[in-house]
This record gives structure tokens, C-alpha cells and sequence, in this order.
């Protein structure tokens, strides 16, 4: 059965079919198979809008809404020119901004698809005006964004920590040095594609104008300190900070710099709805085929195969992250980690792996197959969003996974890059 | 539009840079005939409003849940449930919208590559297909909302009952596999390919808009 | 034949234990297998409820605390300090309540579900930041309990600022200070790492969480007797097993947890110190039947018989 799926969900994905039509067409094949006819497929629909019903999606609708209202206005424009005056003469300067931007704004959001929409909105359009290739900003900002899944909070290393039982701060510390070095290595990819394709640079601002900059974007620095100091300040969930920048927004794009009026409030309202609607509904039916996968215990068939428990440490290591790779490349993160970390714990255990390192490889897998094609929710919020084909949002991807990668194979070898933050806080 | 996307993207990166675009979702104009269109242009106008409303009602909502919280010191009970409804309602709403205006998400790199009779071709299949799991989807999404009527499930806060929040769905499905239906129609009878019943295919609509 | 089985928890959690218990006596028993289905991995608590409604699943394990929606009357086992503090007595309830063993299985049947044991998972304590002795100390306190009318009674009547959060949310609330306090019982408090972002355990004595197993009422019935007994047994092995895994499971749960962050403070409160959070039951009891109407007060006064009976037999 898994075959078949997986088969005929390619072929409809590459003959240009609404992603939306692999999904639901690989659950029918699903339900068809398991229950011997189209009996019970009232629990797609149950599925469908499970998959839509978790309280924390509502912040991306309303980040969305936020940066749509900010880019429509002044507010995105003046932050931009203000981090330009620092930044604009170095060469990759622009790129290692939106980078570090998307990471911290995803970290602290806890959704992705967020990022894409608030970081990637207003920042795409300069990064093209500085002259980089569309292809390269576009897997810049999905790539970037989905280092948020390592710095905490993290929805992912919760849920893991949860079915694992290992502890959630421990796995929250082991993600910072990971996600940073990923940071890095973007930050010097970027700089090393700006050299090489010879984006050009800005005059270096002086500090007179840097000044007036600040002075301009006054009101507009407010989000950062909404988002950030809000939510690690413990004033807001992301949900809530995502309601109180729709709120700050509003209040400075119609009343402060009167930039936008009722009419052009409702037409971002619609636009706004129209992106969550084409993304949620792949979500909805990514929930119905991960709900297939699971009820028909794909996975467990598959590993129960490859007899993991003979391959030490390192083999086990590889094992996982080839597993959650895969899986994340079709399947619902959460389901996947859901259904396999249960699976590989007494593997993991039997074996004596630092169930922390577990949870950091995960989590990077996660991330990896969020921004992996075919099946990626920030691939699709960014063609939403930024309205691009499919093959221009993916074409430059490849030098950011491979990026990936190596840090998945690295942690592997130097588990300290991620336990080293983790034994110092912890005394360990 | 044969060209070479990379080449595409350049031309028209500038043009398209955000959702925040004005022009995109322009004031929709059915291209059914007569009494049809009226309908299908009342139907694209309780689309928009229902899109736009909810997005607006549910930042109100979640607005007014903080401010409730810091000033009253009391969250809106009620407030995760009308934001469960409201998020069904836009995304229902929005699937037969992004129909209408060719904005579903696809792999298009090899249909691209086709000869145009072949994309012609394919692209009815494709619209024929998806109409069809479409109206599947709203049988099953019907039957699944009788089954809660049935068992009749209430939401713990709202103290509603819970299909009532359904209804959305197999109206999303239906009118989405309507406008599929119309677009392999549209692309039987007209020379040209389309993406949605007014959408000519390509990424930029200010150029297509009929 | 292969059986599904879903529960709300993960497997090494009690409702874990006790379906693992189950499958294995079921298997040792009959030609039968059963595939196990832990939190999440088929959707969450009210979509496994119906996938067992449905038929897709033949068995499945949800908490009464959940099922209100559908049996209004479930929710009894909110009203705070009814179940008995003592262990023993409990059981003893457990075993022998006709609330619990004929009218409810009545109330299930009507949604097309067969009863198979309701059973206790754990004493209920609170996680908070700051010692708490009294409902004065629960004053201005945003406390996260499920969406639960009742549970959302209980804790205004325990002083507190009930606030409704989804699970998923809740570690990172109290990481930041969103909320400050949450409930659930021992062993939970233990495998969700509740304490690692709050500084005091406090139990009250005013709930044990209880769950009920069940399966599809048209496959139960569907039945030869021979499998019917066969579920039957192995639910009774499960239902003893789960009582006595639970002998000493709050204790090592609230040991395993002063292990782990020895600055927590545990706290079980005095019977002089408990009075005055059980004379708000009278309020939530209210609540409850004005929710449930003569249905709800049945059940409510058969159970407290029940009560009665099941602590004089100790
Ligand atoms: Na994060
Ligand atoms: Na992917």
C-alpha cells in the first residue's frame, strides 16, 4: 500500500496537480485499502480539520496580518532603512540581516510560516533592489526561518521531551549551540554568494544619518520590543504578541503615519486570509495522509525491518536522522515525531545515547524537512506569500540543506555542539 | 510563456514583491454568462467578505482576549472556541477563492516544459480530477456533519453545538469543485489555457486579468 | 483479528500501563492481536473518541474529564473532594459503585459505546511558583485548567484566576509567567516536566483524575461470548494491575521529581489547612447539576452512596 501512495502522490505532484490533490488522493488510496471502501471517510474530514485546530496556529494568520498592514505602510520600510545604515556597505551585509532576522523572529514566534510572511515580506523586495537573485533570497528566508525550530521556544523539542521523558530545559539549552552554528554557516554562505556574484554594496551611511534612521523608525522599533520583550518577558504568548503587533500596527499605520486607510485594511484582511487559507489547507490535508500513514503503522513496518538495535551509537544516530528526514518530507513534523521517537527509545537507550543529543538531531531533522521539497510547509507559505512557482522557491535550496546536513552529520560525530551548553548550565 | 522562469523572475521580481500587492485581488468579474454570472459574482463577493471578515474578527478577538487579560484580569472564555471557528471559516472560505483566482499551490515545473496542446490537455484532466475529489470531499464533509448532529457534541465553553462550526466545509469543498469544473469548461471552449475560470496560466495576474 | 486500541497518554504513562496490560492478556488468550495507539499518533482525545464511535477503532481509552461534551454527566468527577482521599478506599469505591459499574455504562451505551472500567490515574496536585496554604494564596494567580466549565468553577471557587490554555502551550506559559500555576496528577506532573518550570508542588486532596476504557458497542456486541469473556477478563487483570501499579505511584512520581530539582518545595496540605478549599465543593457541586439537571443529580447522590458504603466496609 505504502508504495502505491507514495507512487502515484509523485507523479500527480510533478504533473503540476494542486499540491492539495497528491495529499487527499494518497489518504483516499489509504482509507480505500485499509477499510475495503470509501466507508470511512467521514474521519478524513475529522482529520482534515484536526489538522487545523491547534490554538497555537492562530498566531500565523495574525503575524501575517501584522506584516501585510507594517509592509503596506511605513513601518517595515523605516526598520529596514535603519538596519541598512549599518549594514548596507558590507558585502553580504543585507543577506546575514535577513538571515539573523528570520532565525530570531522564528525562534521567538514559534511558528515558521510567520517568519516567512513577516521577515521575508518586507525584506525580499530589498534584498532584490540590492540585487541578489531571487532564487538565492527566496531558500535564504524559508532555510533561515527554520532554525527557529532549534531556539527555544520550541513546539518540537516539547513534544519530544514529552514522549521521550527527558527534560524539556536541558533540550532547550542543547539547541542554542546548533542553531547558532547553522546561523553561522548561512551568514558566511551568504556573505561568500554576495562576494562571488558581486551584489553591490551601499556607501557606508555616516552616523548623522544613521541617527536620523533611528529617529524615523522610533515608532516601528516598538515590534521588536512587542515580540521579543513580550513573549521571553512573559507578557504575551506568540499568539498574543501576534495579536498586539496587529494591534501596534494598526494604531501607527492608521493613525500615526495615517498610510492606510479602511478600504486598503480590508483588502490586507483578504489578501491576509487568502495565504492562511492555501497553506491551511495543505496542513489539513497533510493531517488526513500523516493520519493514514500512522493508523496503518507504515513506519513500525519499515524500521521493523532494518533491525536497528545491532548498529551502536553512530548507526543509530544515522538511523534516526535518516527516519525523521524521510518522514518530515511527507508526513506532519509533530505526527512523525509522535510515532517514531517511541519506537527508537529503547533503541536508544539499549545503545546508551544521551537522549538530549536525540532530541537535538530530531528537532534539526524537523527543520530540515520543513524547507525540504516535495511536501514543506514554508516552500509553500513562501510561493503563497511571495506568489513564485514552486521549482523558483526550491531552485536555490540545495547549498542551504546541504548546509543542513553537514551540521546533522557533525552533531553525529561532535554531540558537544550541542551538549556542551547543556553540561555547562546543567553542571554536568 | 515558454520562457526561462529564472529570466521570468527577474522581469517581474520587482513587480511582485509581497501579499501586500494592490493590484492582486482586484474586483472580481465572472465570466459566466448572464444570470450565472450574477450568482457567481455574488458568490465571489461573500467569499471576499467572509475571508476578509474573519481575518478581521478573529484579530478582535484575540485583541480584545489580551486587553482582557491586562486590564480586567480575565481572559474571554470563549475566546480559543470563536477562533477555532473563525479559522475554519477562513480557510473554507479561502479555498474556493484562491479557485477562483488560480492561487492553489502546484508543481508546475514540468507541465511548464509541456508543448501547449499537452498543458491544454493536462490542465482539463487536472480541473476535472480536482472538481471531482472536491465534490467528494463535500459528500464525506456532509456526512460527517449529520454523524455530529447526531451525537450531538457541544463545544465545552460556547455550550454550541459543535457541527454548526462545520458548516463552512462542505460549502468550501463545493464551491471549490465548482470552480474547477468551470475552468476545464472554460479551457474546452476558449483557445486559451486557464489556470482558474478567469486566470490565464502564469504567475502574474495584472498581465491575465480578463 | 487485529483490534485498535488508542489512548490519551504515552506509553509509559497509566493509561500506557494499563492498555499494555490488556493487549497482553487479551493475546495470551485468544487468537487475537492489538495495536496500541499512544497520544497523538491518531489525533487527539475527542478524534480517537470518535474513530471508537465510528468503528475504526474497537477500543479506546478517554477520560470522563473530556467526554462532558458528549455524557454531560461525566463531568462529576470534577466536583471537587467527592473520590475519597484515601487509597484504599478508592478501590474499594471503584470496584463496587453502582454509579459507576450500571448507570454509567447506561450513559455510554446511548453513544454507541460498551463500558469496560473507569479507573483512577492519580491524585491531582497543583504546580505553582509560590507556596500555597490557603485560597488566599491562590489570589491573583493565573492558574491553567482544561476547558472544562466545571474545572473552571472549581478553581474560582478555590480563589484562583482560571485560565484556559491548550497543553501545548503550558510549559512555555509557565517558562515565562504567563500563567503561574497548572494541575494534573503525580506521575504526570513528573513525565511532562511540569516541575522544571514551577517551584511548588501542592496536593490538596481534591480530585483523582479518573479515565474509563471502552470499546465500540456494535463490534462488543458483534461478539461470540467466548471473546466477550475474554475482554472482560483481561480487563479486570488490567483494572487490578493499574491499582496496584498505582500503590506507590504518586509517592515515587513526587520522589522522582525531588531527584531531579531538589530545591522543590512539596507540599500536602493539613486537614486543617484543606478545610476551607472543601467548603467550596457545595458551590461546584451546584454548578454541576444546574449543568446536568435530574440526570446529573442521580448519579451525583448514587455515587455518594456509594461513597458511604465503600468507606464504612475499610
Ligand atoms: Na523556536
Ligand atoms: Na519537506
Amino acid at each position: 500500500m505504502a508504495t502505491t501512495i507514495f507512487g502515484v502522490m509523485i507523479v500527480l505532484l510533478l504533473l503540476g496537480f494542486p499540491m492539495m490533490i497528491p495529499l487527499i488522493i494518497g489518504a483516499f488510496i489509504g482509507f480505500y485499502s485499509l477499510f475495503g471502501g470509501f466507508g470511512q471517510l467521514e474521519t478524513m474530514i475529522q482529520q482534515m480539520l484536526a489538522g487545523i485546530r491547534p490554538a497555537s496556529l492562530i498566531a500565523v494568520p495574525m503575524f501575517i496580518f501584522a506584516a501585510d498592514i507594517m509592509t503596506r505602510g511605513q513601518s517595515a520600510n523605516r526598520l529596514i532603512d535603519l538596519v541598512m545604515t549599518f549594514v548596507g556597505h558590507v558585502k553580504g551585509g543585507l543577506a546575514v540581516s535577513t538571515a539573523a532576522a528570520c532565525t530570531m523572529f522564528g525562534a521567538v514566534s514559534g511558528s515558521t510560516q510567520a517568519t516567512v510572511v513577516a521577515i521575508g515580506g518586507p525584506l525580499r523586495p530589498r534584498m532584490l533592489k540590492a540585487g541578489y537573485n531571487d532564487s538565492f533570497v527566496l531558500a535564504l528566508i524559508v532555510n533561515a526561518s527554520d532554525i527557529a525550530f532549534l531556539i527555544p521556544p520550541s513546539i518540537g523539542m516539547i513534544i519530544y521531551g514529552v514522549v521521550s521523558n527527558t527534560s524539556i530545559s536541558e533540550l532547550f539549552i542543547a539547541g542554542v549551540g546548533p542553531g547558532i552554528l547553522i546561523l553561522l554557516l548561512f551568514s558566511g554562505y551568504s556573505m561568500i554568494y554576495a562576494i562571488r556574484n558581486n551584489v553591490p554594496t551601499e556607501p557606508k551611511a555616516s552616523w548623522g544619518e544613521r541617527l536620523r534612521a533611528t529617529q524615523r523608525a522610533l515608532w516601528p522599533l516598538g515590534f521588536p520590543v512587542i515580540i521579543i520583550g513580550g513573549i521571553y518577558g512573559g507578557i504575551f504568548s506568540p499568539t498574543e504578541a501576534a495579536a498586539a503587533c496587529v494591534l501596534y500596527a494598526l494604531i501607527l499605520e492608521m493613525i500615526v503615519f495615517r498610510s492606510i486607510d479602511l478600504k486598503a485594511l480590508y483588502e490586507t484582511a483578504k489578501s491576509t486570509g487568502l495565504i492562511t487559507a492555501v497553506v491551511f489547507i495543505l496542513v489539513a490535508a497533510g493531517a488526513a495522509f500523516s493520519w493514514v500513514i500512522s493508523f496503518a503503522q507504515i513506519p513500525q513496518a519499515i524500521l521493523g525491518a532494518v533491525g536497528v538495535a545491532e548498529m551502536g551509537q553512530i548507526g543509530v544516530l544515522f538511523v534516526i536522522s535518516i527516519a525523521f528526514f524521510v518522514g518530515c518530507m511527507f508526513v506532519d513534523p509533530i505526527v512523525v515525531i509522535l510515532v517514531l521517537v517511541p519506537i527508537f527509545a529503547p533503541v536508544v537507550q539499549s545503545v546508551g545515547i544521551d537522549p538530549v543529543l536525540v532530541g537535538v538531531i530530531i528537532t534539526l531533522q524537523v527543520a530540515i524537512g520543513s524547507a525540504t521539497p516535495p511536501f514543506g510547509c514554508d516552500i509553500f507559505t513562501a510561493i503563497a506569500v511571495f506568489k513564485r512557482p514552486y521549482i523558483e522557491v526550491i531552485r536555490g535550496t540545495p547549498p542551504f540543506i546541504l548546509i543542513l546536513l553537514c551540521v546533522s552529520v557533525a552533531l553525529i560525530f561532535f554531540p558537544q555542539i550541542a551538549l556542551f551548553l547543556r553540561d555547562l548550565a546543567f553542571g554536568k | 510563456m515558454t520562457d526561462d522562469p529564472d529570466a521570468h523572475a527577474r522581469s517581474h521580481g520587482e513587480a511582485h514583491m509581497t501579499s501586500a500587492d494592490q493590484s492582486d485581488l482586484g474586483d472580481y468579474r465572472s465570466s459566466l454568462p448572464g444570470f450565472l454570472g450574477t450568482i457567481d459574482m455574488a458568490i465571489a463577493r461573500i467569499e471576499a467578505v467572509a475571508l476578509a471578515g474573519g481575518v478581521l474578527l478573529m484579530a478582535a478577538n484575540t485583541i480584545a482576549n489580551v486587553l482582557g487579560r491586562f486590564v480586567f484580569q480575565q481572559s474571554i472564555f470563549f475566546s480559543e472556541e470563536l477562533n477555532r471557528i473563525l479559522i475554519i471559516l477562513i480557510t473554507f472560505a479561502g479555498i474556493s477563492y484562491a479557485a477562483r483566482h488560480g492561487r492553489h499551490i502546484r508543481m508546475s515545473a514540468i507541465y511548464d516544459e509541456m508543448p501547449p496542446h499537452l498543458r491544454k490537455a493536462l490542465m482539463v484532466v487536472i480541473a476535472l480530477v480536482t472538481a471531482l475529489f472536491m465534490f467528494g470531499l463535500c459528500y464525506y464533509a456532509v456526512g460527517y456533519i449529520i454523524t455530529q448532529a447526531g451525537r450531538g457534541r457541544v463545544l465545552p465553553a460556547l455550550q454550541i453545538p459543535v457541527w454548526w462550526i462545520y458548516l463552512w466545509v462542505p460549502v468550501g469543498f463545493f464551491m471549490t469543485g465548482a470552480q474547477y469544473l468551470l475552468t476545464a469548461i472554460k479551457n474546452l471552449l476558449e483557445r486559451d489555457i486557464y489556470l482558474s475560470t478567469h486566470v490565464l496560466e502564469g504567475y502574474d495576474d495584472d498581465e491575465v486579468e480578463v | 483479528a487485529t483490534w485498535r486500541y488508542a489512548f490519551e497518554e504515552a506509553m509509559d504513562e497509566v493509561q500506557g500501563k494499563y492498555a499494555q496490560k490488556f493487549k497482553e492478556e487479551v493475546e495470551a488468550n485468544s487468537d487475537h492481536t492489538i495495536q496500541l495507539f499512544p497520544f497523538g499518533t491518531l489525533g487527539e482525545s475527542a478524534d480517537i473518541m470518535e474513530q471508537a464511535q465510528a468503528g475504526i477503532l474497537q477500543f479506546v481509552d478517554q477520560s470522563p474529564g473530556f467526554t462532558g461534551a458528549l455524557i454531560p454527566e461525566a463531568q462529576v468527577f470534577f466536583v471537587p473532594y467527592l473520590l475519597p482521599q484515601d487509597q484504599e478506599t478508592l478501590n474499594t469505591f471503584f470496584r463496587n459503585s453502582k454509579a459507576i459499574n450500571e448507570m454509567f455504562p447506561e450513559l455510554y451505551a446511548e453513544q454507541g459505546l460498551e463500558l469496560l472500567k473507569m479507573f483512577p490515574e492519580g491524585e491531582v496536585c497543583m504546580t505553582t511558583q509560590e507556596p500555597v496554604h490557603s485560597p488566599a494564596d491562590l489570589e491573583d494567580v493565573k492558574f491553567r485548567v482544561m476547558t472544562n466549565p466545571l474545572l473552571v468553577e472549581s478553581y474560582k471557587a478555590f480563589g484562583a484566576t482560571p485560565t484556559p490554555l491548550p497543553w501545548g502551550e503550558v510549559y512555555g506559559a509557565l517558562q515565562t509567567g504567563i500563567i503561574q500555576g497548572q494541575e494534573n496528577p503525580g506521575f504526570f506532573l513528573e513525565s511532562t516536566k511540569m516541575y522544571e518550570v514551577t517551584e511548588v508542588v501542592t496536593c490538596i486532596g481534591h480530585n483523582n483524575f479518573t479515565t474509563a476504557v471502552m470499546a465500540n458497542k456494535d463490534f462488543y456486541d458483534g461478539l461470540s461470548e467466548e471473546d466477550q469473556k475474554v475482554i472482560q477478563n483481561a480487563s479486570d487483570a488490567a483494572f487490578d494491575y493499574i491499582l496496584d501499579y498505582q500503590k506507590n505511584l504518586q509517592e515515587e512520581s513526587l520522589k522522582k521529581i525531588k531527584e531531579a530539582k531538589p530545591s522543590m518545595e512539596i507540599n500536602t496540605l493539613s486537614e486543617e489547612e484543606r478545610k476551607p478549599f472543601m467548603e467550596t465543593a457545595d458551590e461546584v457541586e451546584a454548578a454541576f447539576i444546574e449543568m446536568t439537571g435530574e440526570s446529573g443529580k442521580k448519579i451525583l447522590e448514587q455515587m455518594k452512596a456509594d461513597l458511604k458504603s465503600a468507606s464504612q466496609s475499610q
